[in-house]
């Protein structure tokens, strides 16, 4: 009698998908995860203490929920400076396949994730709003969710979990590589905390003397194409510059091994 | 406490609280030119042929008032003896398109939707489940919407738009069986079957209208103007 509620409530859950509070408490779903979305940011915007910062931050959230028995980085590329070739993201994050923290696919393996083929690319990998969880196994809230005529503020976001924060940073063009060095897409390889000098131009990315930073949606909502790792820039790499365009400066994080 | 808050706002997230009218804040007039059916024709896969699914599309939009355009069901069929196949994409007009909530610089362009050129395919473009609304402007019940699932929109389409080859029914019979067959269909949220396709997520086992139910749809398919 007790066995067929519990399959009904376990449905119910699944369907819902409020079994992300269930993998919240089930220490064992943490290890096996290798994929996810930092819960929090750095908090300084686009300086991130360099790749190596960004990584200790993967690393850091990881071990705080279990899974730090892995190597985990961030997905990040940096650009060419002289004597310091770029790096690309979509080559420092191991070969997959990748999982939440639920236990979900994200993707198979670096062609499944990017899209390297037409037809991969067509259909998509599945970072979706719903699989793109945090560590702790959080939705990201994305566009629509809570607006609030001051959902571009920081001092009003850092204190309103559930308003709209669907930016990711990744400074990658949409293959996954990084961009050529002439306009910065990184926050200067993600060291610089410094906003346009001129003020922010509306709706101008990147340029001469722009910081700025390329970033990705995890709801696959907005900027006119829902790209996942790259859609637009943002209008600045202050922490303020970054809520402009409902980003917090969180990362996407994956295993190598 | 962290955690109870994390718990509501996901419930309030999943439960779909989505104000759509701060989508329509301060859109010009751009023309409905594309939408979700409201309602499915109701026996399964046999919508009566490409006819009978325009013919749905133009009933629907002339109920809301957009009944002087000509509209075209998103719909391919198979290569038949005597009767060569039909790409969806090829029907619907050259866009751009627009639900009832685009922005003007927001519209759905032949070429992203389809992914033609590499780059167009991995960035994507703007059929997003806030955009994939009825000719009413309502939101299709998604993943994580309460239930019943309805995001399986009836397509027959790879994801480029063209039609399957013959050998497998991927069609339902062209749009005339309510049983045996099937349909290859895509999510209005692009979410599930592991990929984010809004017109190529997967195929349906069976034609019946229980059938399209029990993978996540109505029978519902998208509508576009062809002028």
């Amino acid at each position: 009698m007790t066995t067929p509620r519990l399959i009904a409530a376990a449905l119910v859950l699944s369907i819902t998908g409020l079994s992300t509070a269930v993998a919240q408490q089930d220490p064992n779903y943490s290890s096996l995860m290798t994929f996810f979305v930092t819960s929090e940011p750095i908090g300084d915007g686009g300086n991130l203490g360099g790749l190596a910062g960004a990584d200790a931050h993967c690393q850091r959230l990881a071990a705080n929920v279990g899974a730090g028995q892995r190597t985990w980085r961030a997905y990040l590329s940096t650009q060419d400076r002289p004597g310091r070739p770029a790096v690309n993201a979509r080559d420092r994050i191991g070969t997959g396949p990748w999982h939440n923290v639920r236990g979900e696919l994200i993707a198979r393996d670096v062609a499944h994730l990017h899209g390297d083929t037409l037809e991969q690319a067509r259909l998509g990998n599945n970072v979706t709003k719903l699989s793109a969880l945090t560590e702790k196994g959080q939705i990201v809230p994305g566009l629509g969710d809570f607006p609030s005529p001051r959902s571009r503020d920081w001092d009003y976001v850092r204190t309103t979990p559930y308003s709209n924060r669907h930016e990711i940073l990744t400074g990658s063009q949409p293959d996954g590589t990084a961009y050529p060095p002439d306009t910065d897409y990184t926050c200067d390889n993600w060291t610089s905390n410094a906003d346009p000098e001129d003020g922010s131009a509306p709706r101008q990315y990147g340029g001469e003397g722009r910081p700025n930073a390329q970033i990705g949606f995890t709801d696959r909502m907005g900027g006119s194409n829902g790209s996942w790792n790259s859609s637009h820039g943002t209008r600045g790499c202050s922490q303020h510059a970054l809520v402009l365009t409902h980003g917090i400066g969180q990362l996407y994080c994956f295993a190598i091994n | 406490m962290i955690r109870t808050i994390w718990l509501s706002v996901a419930t309030a997230v999943l439960g779909g609280a989505v104000s759509q009218a701060v989508y329509a804040q301060g859109r010009p007039d751009a023309p409905i030119t594309f939408f979700v059916t409201s309602e499915p024709i109701g026996d399964g896969g046999n919508l009566g042929g490409l006819a009978g699914a325009d013919a749905h599309c133009q009933n629907l939009a002339a109920a809301v008032g957009e009944g002087g355009r000509t509209w075209r069901a998103y719909l391919s069929t198979q290569a038949r003896p005597g009767q060569p196949a039909i790409n969806a994409r090829d029907r619907i007009g050259e866009g751009p398109w627009y639900s009832s909530v685009n922005r003007i610089d927001r519209p759905l362009i032949k070429s992203e939707i389809h992914g033609d050129t590499l780059l167009e395919a991995q960035r994507g473009s703007n059929m997003f489940k806030i955009y994939t609304l009825t000719e009413k402007g309502e939101i299709i019940n998604g993943i994580g919407d309460p239930l019943p699932l309805q995001h399986d929109m009836l397509t027959g389409s790879q994801a480029d738009g063209t039609a399957f080859p013959p050998d497998v029914d991927r069609t339902c019979n062209n749009w005339t069986s309510n049983a045996e067959g099937a349909a290859q269909v895509g999510h209005s949220d692009r979410v599930g079957h592991g990929n984010t396709s809004w017109n190529s997520a997967h195929a349906t086992d069976g034609c019946s209208q229980d059938d399209l139910a029990s993978w996540g749809g109505a029978g519902m398919f998208y509508c576009f103007a062809v002028d």
